[in-house]
């Protein structure tokens, strides 16, 4: 009985070392107040900017001014100016369902810049509709450009460190002017750790 | 003597957790026109309160309802700190059609906010289709660990 007491106390410290060391993971929402908050741009971030910007593009009208409604809607360059790679895509696709689902705005997914098609294949239906129609009036060109641009900005007091994120977005008609223009910032507060940021 | 020595340790921890209470409280003064030009559409609401304790660091003042250019429903929701400190929360509108069908958006998020102490804060959100003719706003205390 002494000897299997011994076993147990030499391996006791080894089986909760290594239990301490398994992993728990579970399904979080990635909407939700629950997702990890770290010093890069995280997936709740595009959220949050999305939201504010749809708000402000939906009560801004600008959308509304369009002969044939809705509008037409082409997506344009969003600059990554952050340390970053991420993919705008998180960003403008959440624009776009929204909008999408308001009635206001369609996207193009076949005029793309440099004339690079985001579907290709659409693309090719559509000229070959047109070829076989016979068409001669000019394609349905898009009402508005989406462009913008996403800056990182880093600051530093002491050991409190500061990461700033600005997403700025314009629309654009086709006559060359910015009629809708918003600007979200982000920023997060972390004291430096032990080992780095 | 024996009352000599726990009434001064007792008392400095008083002293020194008075300071650090007080001096961690940061209110807000505002200043605003006494008679307001515009005028709220303030609309009576129903409020279930699961949480007291946020309650009272992000107490709901009213509501204010208005349509947007495009025919959106915009909602505007004051809110006060009745604390005397920084708070954190986070709130999601969830939006309904005529049918009282819940309206799927992407901006239905969890927003985080900061509000200091005794400040108003004014929340907006706008409708994300024209056929959305209710709403539900959540509101939760700050979940993550800092």
């Amino acid at each position: 009985m002494r000897k299997y007491l011994k076993y147990c106390l030499l391996f006791l410290p080894s089986l909760l070392f290594f239990g301490g060391c398994a992993t728990h993971t579970r399904y979080v929402e990635s909407t939700g107040p629950r997702t990890i908050v770290t010093t890069d741009i995280n997936i709740q971030d595009f959220s949050y900017a999305a939201e504010e910007m749809i708000n402000s593009l939906l009560a801004s009208g600008a959308l509304d001014k369009t002969q044939i409604q809705p509008a037409m809607l082409a997506i344009s360059r969003i600059v990554n100016n952050t340390t970053q790679q991420i993919d705008t895509d998180l960003l403008t696709k959440k624009i776009r369902v929204a909008l999408n689902q308001s009635g206001k705005a369609l996207t193009t997914t076949t005029i793309g810049i440099g004339g690079i098609a985001e579907d290709p294949l659409a693309k090719g239906i559509q000229q070959e509709k047109e070829f076989y129609a016979d068409k001669k009036e000019p394609q349905r060109m898009p009402d508005f450009t989406l462009s913008g641009k996403i800056i990182e900005k880093r600051d530093r007091q002491d050991e409190v460190r500061q990461v700033s994120y600005s997403f700025q977005l314009s629309l654009t008609n086709n006559d060359g002017l910015a009629v809708w223009e918003d600007e979200k910032e982000i920023s997060k507060q972390s004291k430096r750790g032990v080992i780095g940021w | 003597m024996m009352r000599n020595i726990f009434y001064k340790p007792l008392l400095s921890a008083y002293i020194l957790s008075g300071i650090a209470l007080f001096s961690s409280c940061t209110t807000v003064n505002t200043v605003e026109r006494e008679t307001p030009v515009g005028t709220k559409q303030i609309i009576a609401d129903k409020r279930v309160i699961t949480d007291s304790t946020l309650n009272k660091k992000v107490s709901i003042v009213g509501l204010n309802e208005g349509v947007t250019n495009g025919g959106f429903l915009q909602v505007q929701i004051e809110v006060l700190n009745r604390k005397n400190s920084l708070q954190d929360f986070s709130y999601r509108f969830e939006w309904f059609d005529m049918n009282g069908m819940l309206v799927d958006t992407p901006t239905s998020v969890w927003i985080p906010r900061q509000i200091e102490g005794q400040e108003t804060m004014t929340i907006t959100a706008v409708a994300p289709a024209a056929g959305v003719k209710d709403f539900r706003v959540k509101f939760i205390e700050n979940v993550r660990k800092n």
